[in-house]
């Protein structure tokens, strides 16, 4: 149960292997790589260094009925390319619709999945616990 | 999402979850338009899960680690995020009312002399015990005594953008504590030129709980920073509501009281000890009659009495910390954060979050 009083599944939306690039693989790769021989631990203390500029974090919740309207994804998130200076999540009550543009745009998208009917104060609750940026901002859908 | 906005609300909290939920709700039950505004939340390291209520109604919340910076630096940092033309700056146990935002908007629109407007506390504490409710009491006494003064009040107060960066921000070097950043950001404000108002038709509620202690520490390191850094004189002309000017003012006449009294108690032969116990008391109630007047019209004449004990004990603190300050200044010389904090600032270390930055 989290703090938000609600059970969550949280996954990563990843790049399917068709649309992965030459510079995918090469990273993952060596991420593998640098997991086996330095420990998960190590690698991890090395991200949680000191850091010049902060990370940021994007937040969309889209409870019932709500679904992502077209100006949010063109105007609020970062274009391809540059997706992997923000970590995006999605926290959805239910299945989510219509984001498919928002998965293509974004890597990396995060998808919290809540029980249908939960609030959208405990949906932004929720995603604010897995959210790991020192800005993290929150967005919410339209409805329906 | 539009570029800019009329208004950027900056709540900036530091363990504030027991108030932060109401803050945050009654900033969201203004009658500004939902569109017009924005609430920034900065966290500056709190360990009590006031992310996770700032979370439920903030658009943006940014999360400092480490130690904690004081609010003049959190704030600092919440406008830079901020897009509004207009900044509001909330602390984290301050309750608005619902048109408090709006009606300090439209004093900044209706007056283009005045760039700062700030609210003036109300009557009631959040919290009831006697000790809140003294110390709101005391606050207030010193805004209603000088209604309208050209002041600016942290807890609640709104700046135009463009005014607020021209005078420096505020000043993240000195005042790494909760202490008269708004009363320095406002005598900066005026000295640059911008009009400055503390309005006593608009009113917030503070909901703090204090104690004996906690009031006295923070009479001590207000008086003490006063002394110390702002200079006693230059700031008694710039911001005469400043609690330690309200406790401080009577000082120089009750001394003088008393010792006339007691010289006049010298020619009495041989005068009771309980005589001068009298004497004494009658002094200081003299001297601090004006404040316990209005103890007694607010909350009766039995506050007033039991306040008054507790009104000389916070006077004799601020007066120990007014030379305390005094001292400090003379061989020591202004405040200045840590010695680590110089040193990443005197190389320009690049880091997040940043090296509080001198002005």
């Amino acid at each position: 149960m989290s703090s938000a009083g609600v059970d969550a599944i949280l996954f990563r939306e990843l790049p399917s292997p068709a649309t992965m690039t030459s510079q995918d693989v090469a990273e993952r790769s060596f991420a593998r790589q640098q997991e086996r021989l330095l420990g998960i631990a190590v690698a991890s203390e090395v991200r949680m260094g000191p850091r010049r500029t902060p990370r940021r974090s994007l937040i969309v919740v889209l409870p019932d009925n709500h679904v992502l309207s077209p100006d949010l994804v063109s105007n609020c998130f970062p274009p391809e390319g540059d997706s992997e200076l923000v970590d995006v999540i999605l926290a959805c009550a239910g299945q989510p619709l219509g984001i498919a543009p928002l998965q293509r745009r974004v890597r990396d998208l995060q998808v919290l999945l809540a029980p249908a009917g939960t609030s959208t104060e405990d949906l932004r609750e929720l995603a604010m616990s897995q959210a790991p940026g020192d800005i993290v901002t929150l967005l919410s859908g339209i409805p329906v | 999402m539009p570029l800019s906005l009329p208004i950027s609300v900056i709540v900036s909290t530091c363990n504030s979850g027991g108030t932060l939920r109401e803050v945050l709700a009654a900033v969201r039950a203004s009658d500004l338009p939902p569109t017009s505004y924005e609430i920034i939340v900065v966290d500056d390291a709190s360990a009590d899960g006031s992310v996770a209520i700032a979370a439920r109604y903030a658009d943006t919340v940014m999360r400092l680690s480490g130690r904690g910076s004081g609010p003049a630096y959190a704030r600092n940092r919440g406008v830079e995020l901020a897009r509004g033309d207009f900044v509001a700056f909330v602390e984290g146990d301050v309750v608005v009312r619902p048109n408090t935002l709006s009606r300090m908007l439209a004093t900044l629109n209706e007056r283009p002399d005045v760039d700062a407007v700030s609210a003036s506390r109300d009557d009631t504490s959040g919290a009831s015990n006697f000790i809140s409710q003294y110390w709101n009491l005391l606050l207030r006494f010193g805004e209603q005594r000088h209604a309208g003064c050209a002041q600016f009040a942290s807890g609640c107060g709104v700046v135009r953008r463009t005014a607020f960066l021209a005078a420096g921000m505020y000043d993240e070097w000195r005042f790494a504590t909760a202490c008269l950043e708004g009363v320095d950001l406002g005598e900066r404000l005026l000295g640059a030129g911008k009009g400055v108002l503390l309005s006593s038709g608009l009113r917030v509620t503070h909901l703090k709980r204090w104690n004996l202690g906690s009031v006295c520490q923070e009479v001590w390191r207000r008086s003490r920073l006063l002394a110390r850094s702002l200079g006693y004189i230059r700031m008694s002309a710039a911001a005469p509501s400043e609690v330690v000017f309200t406790l401080s003012r009577t000082l120089v006449p009750a001394v003088a009281l008393l010792g006339t009294l007691l010289l006049a108690a010298a020619f009495v032969p041989s005068p009771h000890t309980g005589a001068r116990v009298a004497v004494a008391l009658l002094a200081l109630i003299l001297t601090n009659f004006p404040a316990y007047r209005f103890y007694a019209r607010t909350r009766g004449f039995g506050f007033a009495v039991v306040s008054a004990p507790v009104h000389i004990l916070v006077q004799i603190v601020a007066a120990i910390a007014l030379c305390n300050g005094w001292i400090l200044r003379d061989m020591l010389g202004d405040v200045s954060p840590d010695a680590a904090t110089q040193a990443y600032s005197e190389v320009g270390l690049e880091i997040w979050p940043p090296v509080p930055r001198r002005l």
